[in-house]
């Protein structure tokens, strides 16, 4: 289901989750952004992320293959994603919590 | 990976149109990669507008990584220049058409602070173009004439011949066809054209010397820092000038009435944004300058 704040989800944070495991080209990233976080990622939004991501030096081009050029996260890029996520699941742990709270109450 | 490669014809063209809006750099260095996932996902229409959108922030914020610094700084000399030079030519018809024809909105303070504060900025602007540009101008001269290369020196001497050909020719004009109230309005249109044909001609020919020559160092970090203070001045004169038209539209009965606000609209769009464009190409040549 497509929720109603996909709009909100942040690219370059969706393709540094992507590229965490190991690296991946374009098309790898569209399809597992896609996949695994159900957000749909156009040519000209991946690759305008890809660019920042490359200028701020959180992910590195490896050498292409037929057209297709895979990137890597760098350690900065790690340390960055990691940041991040640990924001993201403080945020999420306190919205559930303060929802349990509210339904609770609303329950009694 | 599955293979798929599903990109039809029309949307491969569509792509390549898309494509062709992005800056050449950005270009070269992703372009066959974005064909290549277009192809792996059929592309199409959306798709296709998707990425012609996004080619206006890779304009406006170009990714570093991509740029020759040095290249970077001339660009933004020829940009600032040339904006420079056409909005001095826009605010000179303007000049034309309101101050030296007695629309001065009487008793209204803001219009009358507005053509001061759009004189002095239009002298600073004048002032920085020079002081900046002078040096850089003599060490390309010099390279020119020492390596005995006849077009560059050719292009170097435009900013000199361009508008000295153009005053010669108002003055013959104003002498054969002017009258006791001047020129007919027929020729007062072609002149102005002419002198904006002669601002980019003398514009023109040191972007043109620097594109060949590609000169470094000290004298274009100057001129890129006194083209910063040229675009500050260019914007203050753009808000005066802008200031000064709805004041007069507003206060000045004659003003108002003698000119239709298709044009008026049509002067402001071009102000803003000759000023927008020299700020954003000012501002990229001063962080390139910052970085060497």
């Amino acid at each position: 289901m497509t929720s109603r704040l996909d709009r909100w989800a942040d690219p370059p944070l969706l393709v540094l989750a992507s590229l965490a495991d190991e690296p991946k080209h374009g098309y790898a990233i569209t399809q597992d952004v896609a996949e695994s976080m159900g957000v749909t990622l156009g040519a000209g939004t991946l690759y305008a992320v890809i660019s920042r991501l490359e200028a701020q030096g959180l992910i590195e081009p490896l050498d292409a293959v037929d057209r297709r050029r895979p990137y890597r996260i760098t350690a900065a890029g790690a340390e960055a994603l990691a940041q991040q996520s640990s924001r993201m699941s403080s945020v999420a742990s306190l919205a559930q919590a303060r929802l349990r709270s509210r339904l609770g109450t609303a329950g009694a | 990976m599955g293979a798929p490669p599903v990109l039809r014809p029309g949307s491969a063209r569509l792509a390549r149109a898309a494509l062709r809006l992005y800056p050449p750099a950005w270009r070269a260095r992703y372009g066959a990669e974005v064909l290549a996932l277009l192809d792996d996902t059929g592309g199409g229409v959306p798709a296709a507008l998707g990425l012609a959108w996004r080619a206006l922030p890779a304009w406006i914020w170009p990714p570093r990584q991509l740029h020759d610094q040095d290249a970077r700084m001339r660009a933004s000399l020829g940009t600032v220049l040339l904006s420079g030079a056409m909005l001095a030519g826009v605010d000179l018809v303007f000049a034309q058409l309101t101050q030296f024809q007695g629309f001065r909105a009487h008793g209204s303070p803001v219009v009358i602070g507005s053509y001061a504060i759009f004189d002095a900025a239009m002298a600073v602007c004048a002032l920085a173009a020079a002081g900046g540009g002078l040096p850089l101008w003599l060490v390309m001269l010099r390279r020119a004439r020492r390596e005995h290369r006849a077009r560059e020196t050719a292009y170097l001497m435009l900013p000199v011949v361009a508008p000295a050909a153009y005053l010669a020719t108002v003055a013959a004009v104003a002498r054969v066809l002017g009258g006791p109230d001047g020129v007919s309005a027929g020729v007062f249109f072609a002149v102005t054209l002419l002198g904006f044909g002669a601002a980019a001609a003398a514009c023109a020919g040191p972007v043109l010397a620097m594109r060949r020559l590609r000169p470094r160092g000290p004298a274009v970090q100057l001129a890129v820092r006194a083209a910063g203070v040229a675009t500050a001045a260019i914007v203050v004169a753009a808000a005066a000038s802008a200031t000064a038209l709805t004041g007069l539209c507003l206060w000045a009965r004659g003003f108002a009435g003698y000119h239709s606000g298709a044009v008026l609209s049509g002067y402001l769009a071009v102000v803003a944004g000759l000023a927008m464009t020299a700020t954003v190409s000012a501002r990229r040549g001063s962080r390139a300058a910052r970085s060497r």
